[in-house]
C-alpha cells in the first residue's frame, strides 16, 4: 500500500534499491505552505525538531492510526533523520550565547543534537529500532534509501521511518519504508 | 562453537587503525595511558573556562585543526594497511562528526552541513566517495563501522574506511556545562561511588575495514576482526537513556548473534561508561539482561575515565582502545574509581591493567535519542 498527504503521486524512486517499498509517505508543509509545524515541548529556538516531528506524524498516522505503533511492528521500526546543513537554529542559538558572553540556556542542550529529535519521534511512537542521523553529500532522497537499505538488509529493522529536513526552505518529508511485498502472480 | 561470518557474508577484519587523543598523538600512548588507567585531564587552553563548573578535559596541545587531523589520521589508517593510492580512491570513506562551530558563525545562506566535511575530507585523503556524514551524537563513529561492516558482509564493497573526530571546543563545552553534565570533582569515575559526571576530550581516529577475502588478496595483515554488530533504541525518554536497558539489551544480543558467539565468550567489554549517575546504572542494567550471570564475571571498564567523552568520535577511539586491549593483553582500567557502587554488579578492571588473552570483546556506546550500539571485536 502507498499513500500520500499529497495529492500527487510519490516521487520516491525505489529503482535503485532492492527490497524495499514506501509504507506511507507525507510532505511538510504540502498542499497548504502557510502551515506550520505543531510546537513540540520541550524543543526552542529552532524549526529543525517540530518540522521532523510533524511529518513523522503524518506519515506514520496513515499508518498506525494514533500513537503509539503497535509493538511488534514499532519494535522493528528505525528512525532515519536526514539533513544536509542539521540544525541551523539550534547551532544558531548556542553560537550567539557564547558570542554574547550570555549564560547557555540548559535546554539547548538537551536538543543539541539531531538524535534528540529522532529521540522525540521514537518515543512517541514506539520505535525501538536503531536512531540514525546523518548529513548527506549528495542527493539526500537517494542517500537516505541507501541507509535505509543498509538497517534492513542488517537486518536491524524490518520498517524504516526516513525523515528528511531542511530548514530555510522549511520543508521535511517523511517516508515510512518497509520490505517489499514478494510478487505472487 | 562454529565462527559465524557477519551477517552470513564475508569476514570484516581491521587492516589500519590510527587514533590521537588527550592521551597523546598516537594509537600507542592512548593504548597505554588507558591501560595504566592513567588519566589526561588538564585545564583548557583553548578558550576561556574559567566561567564553568570545571575547566578540565583531555586534550592535545594547542589548538589542532579537526579537517586536518582527520586527513592526517587517515593517512596513518591507509599506510598501515598498505593501501596505495589507487586503492584509497575506491574505498567509500564514512565520517563521524557534528559539524564546525565557525560554520555556525556563518550567516544562514552560507552555512554548510557536516556532510560537506565528509566530502572535503574524502577529496583531501584521496579517498572514494563519502556518501555522507553521521551525526548520530554519541553512537555516530560506532553505528558508521556497523553500517561499513554491513557493506562489506553484503558483497557492498570490498572495503570502507572510517573517520571519526571531536576536538574540545566552547560551544559543545558550554552545553554540557548548562546540562549539568560534567564532573565537578574533576575526575571520571565511570560505575564507582561518587560519580559526578564526564568530562570532554580530544578524540581523532580512522580504521581501515575489508573483506577477509580482499586484505589476504592485497597480502595485508589484519589486526583484529569485526565480528558482530548492533544497533537498537529505548524508545524512552529523548536524552534519558531506558533505566532498564532495553536498547542496549538487543544491540548487544544481536552483536552477539551476528557473531556466533554466547557471553561466555566475551572476555572484555569497553564500556560506554560517561560516568553519570543514571547512564552507567541503565548500562550496568543492559549488560546483566544482556549477558545474564557472565555480566558479574566479565572485566569492564570505561576508558573514558582517561581519556574523556570524545562525542561523535566515542565509538572509534573506544574501538582503538579495544583493539589494542586484545592486541597486548592487557585490559584497561577503569580510572577514576572510589570505591563500590554495590547496585551495578560489574567486574571493574582496577588497580592495573590485567593481563589476560581475550578472544573476543565488546564495545559498547549509547547516545541521546535512545540510540545503542555493540561491537563485537576478535583477536586475530
Amino acid at each position: 500500500m502507498t499513500t500520500t498527504t499529497d495529492t500527487a503521486l510519490s516521487v520516491v524512486d525505489l529503482s535503485t534499491v532492492d527490497g524495499l517499498t514506501v509504507l506511507a509517505e507525507a510532505r511538510f508543509p504540502g498542499a497548504d505552505p502557510s502551515r506550520q509545524p505543531a510546537p513540540l515541548p520541550g524543543f526552542v529556538s529552532s524549526s529543525f525538531a517540530p518540522l521532523i516531528a510533524q511529518a513523522a506524524d503524518d506519515c506514520l498516522r496513515q499508518v498506525h492510526g494514533e500513537a503509539p505503533a503497535p509493538a511488534d511492528r514499532g519494535d522493528r521500526t528505525a528512525v532515519v533523520v536526514v539533513s544536509v546543513r542539521g540544525d541551523l537554529g539550534t547551532a544558531t542559538a548556542v553560537a550567539a550565547a557564547i558570542e554574547a558572553g550570555k549564560r547557555m540556556p540548559p535546554i539547548l542542550f538537551f536538543q543539541s543534537v539531531a538524535n534528540s529529535a529522532a529521540g522525540r519521534v521514537a518515543v512517541t511512537w514506539g520505535l525501538r529500532g536503531p536512531v540514525v542521523c546523518t548529513s548527506p553529500v549528495g542527493d539526500p532522497l537517494a542517500d537516505a534509501l541507501a541507509v535505509a537499505d543498509l538497517l534492513v538488509v542488517d537486518e536491524a529493522a524490518d520498517e524504516v521511518l526516513v525523515v528528511l529536513v531542511e530548514q530555510g526552505a522549511e520543508q521535511a518529508t517523511a517516508l515510512l519504508l518497509g520490505h517489499r511485498a514478494p510478487t505472487t502472480e | 562453537m562454529a565462527e559465524a561470518h557477519g551477517a552470513g557474508g564475508a569476514d570484516v577484519v581491521v587492516t589500519g587503525l590510527a587514533a590521537i587523543a588527550g592521551t597523546g598523538w598516537d594509537l600507542a600512548a592512548l593504548g597505554e595511558r588507558t591501560a595504566a588507567g592513567d588519566p589526561a585531564f588538564t585545564p583548557v587552553t583553548r578558550f576561556d573556562a574559567g566561567r564553568y563548573r570545571t575547566d578540565l578535559a583531555a586534550q592535545l596541545p594547542g589548538d589542532p585543526v579537526l579537517a586536518d587531523e582527520l586527513v592526517a589520521i587517515l593517512d596513518r589508517a591507509c599506510a598501515q594497511a598498505g593501501l596505495g593510492a589507487d586503492e584509497r580512491v575506491v574505498s567509500p570513506l564514512l565520517v563521524a562528526v557534528h559539524g564546525d562551530p565557525a560554520v555556525a558563525r556563518l550567516p544562514e545562506s552560507d552555512r554548510t552541513g557536516p556532510g560537506a566535511i565528509a566530502d572535503a575530507i574524502a577529496r583531501r585523503a584521496g579517498l572514494g566517495p563519502a556518501p555522507r556524514a553521521y551525526m548520530t551524537a554519541c553512537v555516530a563513529a560506532s553505528t558508521a563501522v556497523a553500517d561499513a561492516a554491513t557493506m562489506i558482509s553484503h558483497g557492498r564493497a570490498h572495503r570502507v574506511v572510517v573517520a571519526a573526530g571531536y576536538l574540545v571546543e566552547q560551544d559543545n563545552f558550554a552545553l554540557f556545562d548548562a546540562g549539568r553534565s560534567l564532573a565537578t570533582d574533576g575526575h571520571v569515575r565511570p560505575f564507582s561511588a561518587g560519580r559526578q559526571g564526564m568530562l570532554l576530550g580530544d578524540g581523532v581516529a580512522a580504521v581501515v575495514l575489508e573483506s577477509a577475502e580482499e586484505a589476504a588478496r592485497r597480502g595485508a595483515t589484519p589486526v583484529a576482526r569485526i565480528a558482530g554488530w548492533g544497533r537498537a533504541g529505548d524508545a524512552h525518554h529523548i536524552t534519558q537513556p531506558d533505566p532498564e536497558g532495553g536498547g542496549m539489551t538487543r544491540a548487544v544480543t544481536a552483536a552477539l548473534r551476528k557473531a556466533g558467539r554466547v557471553p561466555a565468550d566475551i572476555g572484555y567489554i569497553n564500556a560506554h561508561g560517561t560516568g553519570t549517575a543514571q547512564s552507567d546504572a541503565a548500562e550496568a542494567a543492559a549488560l546483566h539482561r544482556a549477558l545474564g550471570t557472565e555480566a558479574a564475571r566479565i572485566p569492564v571498564s570505561s576508558s573514558k575515565s582517561v581519556h574523556g567523552h570524545t562525542l561523535q568520535a566515542g565509538g572509534l577511539l573506544e574501538l582503538a582502545v579495544t583493539v589494542h586491549a586484545l592486541r597486548t593483553g592487557r585490559l584497561p582500567v577503569n580510572a577514576g574509581y572510589a570505591g563500590p557502587d554495590e547496585s551495578l554488579g560489574l567486574n571493574l578492571v582496577l588497580g592495573r591493567p590485567w593481563e589476560r588473552e581475550v578472544d573476543h570483546a565488546l564495545t559498547v556506546n549509547s547516545a541521546f535519542g535512545g540510540a545503542n550500539t555493540a561491537l563485537v571485536v576478535a583477536r586475530v
